[in-house]
C-alpha cells in the first residue's frame, strides 16, 4: 500500500529521496544536517525551480518545449544591454520578460496553430533564440552590471534575498493555479485530449498557446535570476537547461502525455536536481559525480514507476477477469494467477525471445 | 435580429436545411432537413457511415458544414465552433466516450462548467445516486469500465443544464435498469423545454422514447415521422434498402461437407480473460460461427487461442499439437491466423503502401534479404483473386475505401497460408458489395478445405454462413447449434440467455 | 502542371536546395566552390551526419535517442582513457565502440522494461552516460578544455587520410549511407522498423519481433555516436567529454528535415544525408561569407523553423484547396 501512495503521489516519492539524500549528509558530518544547508540548497535551485513551474504547464497540456535555456539567455542578454545602457532595473527587466513571453508565444504558434510536433518546433527556435542572443552581444560577455541589480540575489531577510521571496511566491501561487483555477485544470484537460477538451468548449489553441506563453515568460525571469547571480552575461547563459528542467519535472511526477503532474512535484524535482550538487560540494567531492548520481537516480524512479504501474495494470486486469479465471476464488489456483497475471507483453516477447 | 425567446414553443431549438458536408472529396451528408423542436425527444436511426454521429457533431460545433443552413433557436449558426455551441446551450454526449482518462471523475463532468464548485458536487452526487450508478467521484476516468465511462459523459450532459442535448448511442454498454433510470431523466428534461437528439440502434427504445424518428441512409434523410406511423419492417427497409441484397441473403449456404474433414483446430476447457468453460473442435473445410453479444468474450476467447492474450486453464490442439504460452509467431507457425475485428487498430498499417500490407505475415518467413518483386507478384495475385479496387501496390491503405481496405486485411491473412482461419466481424463497416465478395471468399475457402472459426455480432451473417453455431453468453458456452436447427431467432435466444430475459422484464 | 513523380519527393526539393546553397555561397566567395574545400569542409560536421543516419532508424520506430551526445563524448573519453592506460589504440577504439553500442543496448532495454517514454529515458541515460563521460575524464585528471590527447600519431591522422581522393571521415558517411539505405529498405530489419512506427499494435498482432527490432535500432545509433566520437578525437587530435553536447540537436535536425515524421512511420535515409549536408554547409558558408558560427547555427534553427512550418502549412492548403475544388464541384452539379 505504500508503493501505491508513493505511486499516486510522486510528490512524497521525491520528498523520499530527498530526505535520504540529507541523511547520508548527516551521516558523514552532523553539523551539515542544519536549517542553512536546505537554505541553500534552496537558493541554488531558483533557477530551476522558476523552469520546472513552466515545464509543468507545457508538459501538462502534452507539450515539450526544450527551447527554454535559448529564452533564457536571450532575457539574461537583453536586460543585461539594457542596463548598461543606462535604462532602469525594473524597466530593463520588464522588456526581457516581454521578450521572453513573446519567444513563447512564438513557440505556442508554431505548435498549436501550425501543428508542428512541440520537439521539432522548439529544436529550432533553440538555435533560432541562441543565435539572437550571438547577434545582440556581439559575442562578448556583458559585465559590470549595476550592483542593485545584483543585489536582488543577495540574502536579505530571513536569509532569502528578495528574488527567493518572489520564487516562493511564484511556486505557491503557480501549484494553487495549476490545481484549482478553470485555466489551470484546462491545462490538464487539453493534455490529456484534445478532442474531449474542444468538445466541452475549452479553446484548446489558445490554452496550449498561453501554456507555452507563460513558460517563456518564467525562462526569461529565469534567465533575469541568473545573470543578477552570477553578476555577468555570457553568451552560453542556460544553455542545457531544458534538459535539467525537464528532468525536474518528469523526476516530480509530470508526465510527458500530458494531463497529470503538480508544480508542487516539479519544484521537489528540481531542489532534488541542486540538491546533489550542492552535497557533493558540501562531501567534498568533486562536481563530476553530479550528472551521473542524478541520471542514474532518474533512471531508477522511471523504470520502477514503470513497473509499478504495469504491476497495478495487472492487478486491475486479474481483478475484470477473476471470475473466468479463478473461480474457485483467491488463493488455491496459484498457477492460474500467475498465469493470469501475465501482461499481453510478456505473451508477445516471450514467444518472441524463444525464437 | 429577430429577439425570439429560446422559450417559444413555436421556435424550433434546431433547424437544419439542406446541410451537406463532406470529408475529403466523400461527401457524407447530402442536402439533410432536421427539426428539433422544445421539449422534443428527436430519434435518429441509420447504418455506420449513415452520417448521424457527423450531423451531431456539426450541431455540436466539432465540424463545420460546407453547404446548406443551421438554425439554433431561429439564429444562424452556420460558423458554429464548440465554444459558441456552448454557449447556446447545446451538449453533445458522444458515440465514444470522449474523457480525461488521468482526471477524476469529478473534474471530468465539471470540467468547464461555471458555478460554484461546492454546489456543483453536491448535485453531481444527488444525480449518481438518483441514476444508480456506483462510482466514486476520485476514480481515475481511465480506470473506469466502458459503461461507466459511457454513464460519465451522460452525467456531463445532465449536469450543464443542457437546452439541447444530443446523446449519441448513450445506451450500448448499459444495463436495462439504468437505461431505464436514463429514460427518467429525459422525460423530466423534455418537460422542462429541453430538446434530445437521441441516437440508438435499438427500435424498442425509440419507440418507448422519441417524439420524432428521421432515418438516415448515405447522407440522406430517407424516412421521418412520429415512430408509432411505421412498422418495423418499414423502419428496416428503410434503413437497409440496397439494390441486389438478395442476391446474396437468399438461400442458406451449403450444406456441411457430408464428411468432416479432419480435426484441424481444438479447444478443451479453456479459461481466460473473460471466458471459462470452451470446449469445442473445428475441423477442415467447416465454418464454426462465434455468436453472442458484444462483450460475451468472443474476441477474448479468439485472442487467447492466436497468443496475444494468455491462458489460464485449458488446452489449445493444433492439428494434434497443443500449443500453450505462445505468442501470435508461433501461432502464424502452426497455421492459426487472425483477423481483428478492429482494422484501423490493429490489422492495417494504413499509411503503408498495399503491398506492405499483405506481406506482413510472412516476413519473419522469408530470408532477411527482402525479395521486393516477389512480393509485388504475389500481391497483384491477391489483387486478382480478392477483386481489389487500387490504382498500385505502392498506395497507402487510407486511400482506399472501408470495403478495399477490409479486402486488404483479408489478402494479408490469406497470405500466411492458414489452416485455421479466425475471421472476426469480416464484413464490419463494409458496404454490401464488398459483403457479398467476402461471403462468396468465406465460402469458397471452406469449400477448398480451410477451417473458419466466423465471430460476428450480425446473427443474420452467422446464419448465413455458419455449418455450426457456439453462441456465447457473458463468458460462458450458451450452446452449440447444428444444422437446421441454426436461425437468427435461435441464436438470439441463446446469446441472451435466460437470466438476460428476466432482467429485461424486470 | 504536372511534376514527374521523382520531382515531388522531398529528397529532390532537399537535393536542389542543396544545390542551390552550394551555388549562392559560391557566388558570394568563390572559394567556396573549390573540390578541396567543399571536400574539407565535411569534417566539420560530417559526424553529425553519421549519427543523423542511425537515428533516422530509431525516430521511424516512433523513438527518439536523446543520449547519443553524451555517448560520443563518453566513447572518446573510453578511447583517451584506455589510451592512457597503455592499451593499443586500435584495442581502445574497439573498446569505445563496444561501450557505445552497450549503451544503446541499454538504452532499449530500459525503454521495454519500464514502458516508459523513449524520450524520457534517453534523457536519463544521456545523463548517465555524460555524467560517466565526467567522473572518467575526471579520475583521470584531464581537465575540461585540454581533454586527453597525444594519442597515436597513427590514429591522428585518420581524420585527414585520403580515400579516393575524398577525406577519410566523408567517404565513411557516404559509405555508411549507401549502407544505412540497403539495411532500412532492402532488409526485412529495416520493414520491421517501419511496421512498428506505423502502428505498433498491428505490429505485434502479426508477430513482429518488437524488441529485437529496438535493440538493434538503438545499438545502431549509440555505436554510430560512439564512431562520430572516435572521428572527432582523431579530427581534432584529443578527448574530450563534453564532444557531443552540441551534436544532439543538430542531429535530430538533420533527420526531421530530411522528411521523417518525428511521429515514426516514415522516412528515409537519402534525406537524412542530404539534409545533413545542407545544414552543415550551410553553417561553413555562412562562416565563410564572414557570419560568426554562432549565428549560422542560429540560421540553421531558423531554417528548421521555418521549413517545417512551410509543410506544414502547405499541408493545410492542400487539404483546404482540395476542399473547394469539391464544393465547387458539387455547386457545378
Amino acid at each position: 500500500m505504500i508503493i501505491r501512495f508513493l505511486q499516486r503521489h510522486r510528490e512524497a516519492s521525491v520528498a523520499l529521496i530527498i530526505v535520504f539524500l540529507f541523511a547520508i549528509l548527516g551521516l558523514v558530518d552532523r553539523s551539515y544536517l542544519s536549517f542553512d544547508t536546505v537554505l541553500l540548497v534552496y537558493g541554488n535551485s531558483l533557477i530551476l525551480f522558476v523552469l520546472a513551474i513552466g515545464a509543468t504547464m507545457v508538459m501538462a497540456t502534452h507539450g515539450l518545449d526544450v527551447s527554454v535555456g535559448s529564452i533564457m539567455g536571450l532575457a539574461a542578454v537583453v536586460a543585461g544591454l539594457l542596463m548598461n545602457a543606462g535604462w532602469g532595473i525594473p524597466a530593463s527587466i520588464g522588456v526581457a520578460l516581454l521578450i521572453g513571453l513573446l519567444c513563447g508565444l512564438f513557440n505556442g504558434a508554431l505548435v498549436s496553430l501550425l501543428n508542428v510536433s512541440a520537439i521539432v518546433a522548439t529544436l529550432g527556435t533553440l538555435g533560432l533564440y541562441r543565435g539572437l542572443v550571438h547577434l545582440l552581444s556581439g559575442g562578448a560577455w556583458i559585465e559590470g552590471l549595476p550592483e542593485n541589480f545584483k543585489a536582488l540575489t543577495k540574502a536579505g531577510s530571513l536569509g532569502l534575498s528578495p528574488v527567493a521571496w518572489l520564487v516562493l511566491v511564484l511556486l505557491i501561487v503557480a501549484h494553487l493555479c495549476l490545481r484549482y483555477t478553470a485555466f489551470g485544470r484546462a491545462m490538464f484537460a487539453v493534455g490529456d485530449n484534445r478532442e474531449g477538451a474542444r468538445l466541452i468548449g475549452i479553446r484548446v489553441n489558445e490554452v496550449q498557446i498561453a501554456a507555452y506563453g507563460l513558460n517563456g515568460l518564467l525562462s526569461a525571469l529565469a534567465g533575469v535570476i541568473f545573470a543578477s547571480q552570477i553578476g555577468f552575461i555570457p553568451n552560453t547563459a542556460g544553455t542545457g537547461m531544458e534538459m535539467r528542467a525537464i528532468a525536474s519535472s518528469v523526476l516530480g511526477g509530470v508526465s510527458l502525455l500530458g494531463g497529470t503532474g503538480t508544480v508542487l512535484g516539479a519544484a521537489l524535482g528540481a531542489y532534488f536536481m541542486t540538491s546533489i550538487d550542492s552535497i557533493l560540494v558540501l562531501l567534498r567531492l568533486e562536481a563530476y559525480w553530479n550528472d551521473i548520481i542524478a541520471g542514474a537516480i532518474l533512471l531508477v524512479v522511471l523504470i520502477t514507476d514503470g513497473k509499478i504501474r504495469e504491476a497495478v495494470d495487472h492487478h486491475l486486469r486479474y481483478q475484470k477477469y477473476r471470475k473466468f479465471i479463478d473461480p474457485q476464488a483467491a488463493g488455491q489456483h496459484a498457477d492460474a494467477a500467475k498465469a493470469a497475471a501475465r501482461p499481453l507483453n510478456t505473451t508477445l516477447e516471450t514467444s518472441e525471445a524463444r525464437k | 435580429m429577430a429577439g425570439t425567446s429560446p422559450t417559444d414553443q413555436h421556435t424550433p431549438l434546431v433547424e437544419a436545411r439542406q446541410i451537406w458536408k463532406f470529408f475529403g472529396s466523400i461527401a457524407v451528408l447530402r442536402g439533410v432537413d432536421l427539426t428539433l423542436r422544445p421539449g422534443e425527444v428527436h430519434a435518429l436511426l441509420g447504418g455506420n457511415g449513415a452520417g448521424k454521429s457527423t450531423l451531431m457533431k456539426m450541431i455540436a460545433g466539432l465540424h463545420r458544414l460546407d453547404r446548406g443552413e443551421l438554425l439554433v433557436c431561429g439564429e444562424d449558426a452556420s460558423a458554429m465552433t464548440p465554444v459558441t455551441a456552448r454557449q447556446a446551450g447545446i451538449h453533445l454526449v458522444p458515440q465514444e466516450p470522449m474523457l480525461f482518462p488521468s482526471l477524476s471523475v469529478e473534474e471530468n463532468v465539471l470540467m468547464h462548467v461555471p458555478g460554484n464548485r461546492k454546489e456543483l458536487r453536491a448535485r453531481l452526487e444527488t444525480m449518481i445516486a438518483e441514476i444508480g450508478a456506483g462510482m466514486t467521484l476520485s476514480t481515475q476516468a481511465g480506470q473506469l469500465e466502458v459503461a461507466d465511462q459511457q454513464m460519465v459523459e451522460i452525467l456531463r450532459g445532465l449536469i450543464r443544464d443542457a437546452r439541447i442535448l444530443i446523446l449519441d448511442e448513450p445506451t450500448s454498454a448499459l444495463t436495462p435498469r439504468e437505461v431505464g433510470k436514463l429514460f427518467e431523466r429525459i422525460r423530466a428534461l423534455t418537460a422542462q423545454g429541453v430538446g434530445i437528439f437521441f441516437i440508438s440502434h435499438k427500435l424498442g427504445e425509440i419507440r418507448e422514447i422519441a417524439d420524432i424518428v428521421s432515418i438516415l441512409r448515405d447522407g440522406q434523410v430517407v424516412l421521418a415521422g412520429a415512430p408509432k406511423t411505421f412498422s418495423d419492417a418499414e423502419i428496416v427497409a428503410a434503413m437497409t434498402h440496397v439494390e441486389g441484397k438478395e442476391g446474396f441473403t437468399l438461400g442458406h449456404a451449403a450444406a456441411a461437407p457430408a464428411e468432416r474433414g479432419p480435426e484441424r483446430l481444438r479447444v478443451e476447457g479453456l479459461a481466460g480473460e473473460g471466458f471459462a468453460d470452451v470446449t469445442f473442435s473445428l475441423h477442415a473445410g467447416e465454418i464454426l460461427g462465434l455468436a453472442g453479444v458484444v462483450g460475451s468474450g468472443r474476441t477474448e476467447l479468439a485472442e487467447t487461442i492466436y497468443g496475444i492474450r494468455p491462458a489460464a486453464r485449458g488446452r489449445i490442439l493444433v492439428e494434434g499439437k497443443p500449443l500453450s504460452s505462445h505468442g501470435p509467431r508461433d501461432s502464424l507457425d502452426a497455421g492459426v491466423v487472425y483477423l481483428p475485428e478492429d482494422r484501423q487498430v490493429s490489422g492495417l498499417f494504413v499509411n503503408a503502401p498495399l503491398v506492405w500490407n499483405a506481406s506482413a505475415l510472412v516476413l519473419h518467413r522469408g530470408r532477411e534479404w527482402l525479395p521486393l518483386a516477389q512480393e509485388r507478384a504475389d500481391f497483384s495475385e491477391q489483387i486478382k483473386l480478392l477483386g481489389i479496387v487500387c490504382a498500385s501496390g505502392d498506395q497507402p491503405v487510407r486511400t482506399l475505401s472501408g470495403g478495399n481496405q477490409q479486402k486488404v486485411l483479408l489478402a494479408k491473412c490469406l497470405a500466411a497460408g492458414p489452416r485455421v482461419l479466425i475471421l472476426d466481424e469480416p464484413t464490419r463497416g463494409v458496404d454490401v458489395a464488398v459483403r457479398a465478395d467476402i461471403y462468396r471468399l468465406i465460402d469458397r475457402l471452406a469449400g477448398e478445405g480451410l477451417a473458419i472459426l466466423l465471430i460476428s455480432s450480425d446473427h443474420e451473417e452467422v446464419e448465413r454462413l455458419s455449418h455450426r453455431v457456439l453462441v456465447m453468453n457473458h463468458g460462458y458456452p450458451g450452446g452449440m447449434l447444428e444444422g437446421s436447427d441454426i436461425t437468427i431467432n435461435a441464436i438470439a435466444r441463446l446469446s441472451f440467455g435466460v437470466g438476460a430475459n428476466l432482467d429485461a422484464a424486470q | 502542371m504536372r511534376l514527374h513523380p521523382a520531382l515531388k519527393r522531398w529528397e529532390s526539393v532537399l537535393a536542389l536546395l542543396l544545390i542551390a546553397e552550394i551555388l549562392l555561397f559560391g557566388a558570394i566567395n568563390p572559394v567556396f566552390l573549390q573540390p578541396s574545400m567543399l571536400l574539407y569542409a565535411t569534417s566539420d560536421f560530417i559526424h553529425i551526419g553519421i549519427t543523423a543516419l542511425a537515428l533516422t532508424l530509431v525516430i521511424i520506430t516512433g523513438g527518439i535517442d536523446l543520449s547519443l551526445g553524451s555517448v560520443m563524448g563518453l566513447s572518446a573519453i573510453t578511447l583517451g582513457i584506455l589510451w592512457v592506460d597503455g592499451v593499443d589504440i586500435w584495442g581502445a577504439a574497439v573498446a569505445a565502440l563496444a561501450v557505445g553500442t552497450l549503451g544503446g543496448v541499454f538504452n532499449a532495454v530500459a525503454i521495454h522494461l519500464s514502458k516508459v517514454n523513449p524520450l524520457v529515458i534517453t534523457l536519463g541515460t544521456g545523463f548517465l552516460y555524460g555524467g560517466a563521460a565526467l567522473v572518467l575524464s575526471g579520475l583521470a585528471g584531464a581537465t575540461g578544455y585540454e581533454g586527453i590527447s597525444n594519442f597515436d600519431p597513427a590514429f591522428v591522422n585518420l581524420a585527414n587520410l585520403q580515400v579516393v581522393g575524398l577525406p577519410l571521415p566523408f567517404a565513411l558517411f557516404l559509405a555508411l549511407t549507401v549502407g544505412f539505405m540497403a539495411l532500412l529498405h532492402r532488409t526485412r530489419f529495416g520493414r520491421y522498423v517501419y511496421l512498428i512506427g506505423q502502428n505498433p499494435r498491428a505490429a505485434a498482432y502479426a508477430g513482429t519481433p518488437v524488441f529485437r527490432t529496438l535493440v538493434v535500432a538503438y545499438a545502431l545509433t549509440s555505436l554510430m555516436a560512439a564512431l562520430s566520437g572516435l572521428i572527432l578525437a582523431s579530427y581534432f587530435g584529443s578527448a574530450r567529454s563534453d564532444f557531443g553536447t552540441t551534436a544532439l540537436m543538430p542531429a535530430i535536425t538533420a533527420v526531421v528535415l530530411g522528411g521523417t515524421s518525428i511521429y515514426g512511420g516514415s522516412g528515409t535515409i537519402l534525406g537524412t544525408a542530404l539534409a545533413a549536408l545542407l545544414v552543415g554547409y550551410l553553417q561553413t558558408g555562412l562562416q565563410l561569407v564572414g557570419v560568426s558560427s554562432h549565428v549560422s547555427s542560429a540560421l540553421s534553427g531558423g531554417l528548421l523553423v521555418i521549413v517545417v512550418a512551410l509543410r506544414s502549412l502547405s499541408e493545410m492548403g492542400r487539404v483546404w484547396f482540395q476542399h473547394r475544388r469539391v464544393l465547387r464541384n458539387v455547386a457545378a452539379e
